[in-house]
């Protein structure tokens, strides 16, 4: 048994309303939390949870979306879709969420799959 | 002070010699309404931002300081940042836009 203690999935899903990003973050705070994680990596948590809700809903069609954390034993993963008629992902107002993703994650993807927007982004966890 | 904006998680505000002082998140609701509060204090003079009170900031918050450093850009003047807290400067140096501003002082 190890100190870190693995949690989830933990699903949450959300209409794309902008003063719900707080308390995505607040949430993924929690979990992270709960299984570990410094106060150094759940900074970078919250950017990465920050960074994913803003890109679909800036990007996406306006329909709900659901996001996933996990906290595993080397990494925080947060995993989020939303259904899309088109998603350019590289688009330019993307690229700074892209370079903001690219400091704080160990890995990141921003992907189309099935008429749906999908961003993922790993925090590595060096604390365990 | 005199209010300019406010949110659940962000708000901005005056101080008595002109900065803009901000208080909250800056994230993607924060940051239309301290655009706005920055839009609207342009004709007064260079735009000063107090950060000490500032705990979060990601990339569509960036982008609002970025616009305004374009638009002082093109005025030719300079937008300062005071009491930058590490979670800014972070977000300054992942990015590579730190030399945008003038960091006026720094809050640990």
């Amino acid at each position: 048994m190890t100190d870190t203690t693995v949690l989830g999935p933990v699903v949450v899903r959300l209409p794309p309303d902008p003063t719900l990003s707080r308390v995505l973050r607040l949430t993924a705070s929690g979990v992270a939390g709960m299984a570990g994680y410094s106060v150094d990596e759940i900074d970078d948590i919250k950017i990465a949870v920050s960074e994913v809700l803003l890109a679909l809903i800036e990007h996406g069609a306006g329909r709900p979306i659901e996001v996933e954390f996990a906290a595993e034993q080397d990494a925080f993963v947060v995993r989020a879709h939303t259904p899309i008629d088109s998603f350019d992902t590289d688009h330019p107002d993307l690229a700074l969420c892209r370079t903001v993703l690219a400091g704080v994650c160990s890995s990141h993807g921003i992907e189309l799959i099935d008429d749906e927007a999908h961003i993922w982004a790993a925090v590595a966890h060096l604390t365990p | 002070m005199t209010e300019l904006g406010n949110h659940d998680s962000l708000t901005v505000e005056h101080s008595p010699e002109g900065a803009i002082v901000v208080h909250g998140d800056i994230d993607v609701a924060g940051g239309p309404i301290l655009e706005a509060a920055i839009v609207d204090s342009e004709a007064a003079g260079p735009i000063v931002l107090d950060l000490a009170d500032v705990v979060f900031i990601d990339s569509s918050g960036l982008r609002s300081l970025l616009g305004a450093s374009r638009r002082a850009g093109d005025r030719g003047q300079v937008v300062t940042l005071r009491r930058v807290g590490p979670e800014v400067r972070r977000l300054l140096e992942i990015t590579g836009t730190t030399e945008h501003f003038v960091i006026e002082s720094r809050r640990d």
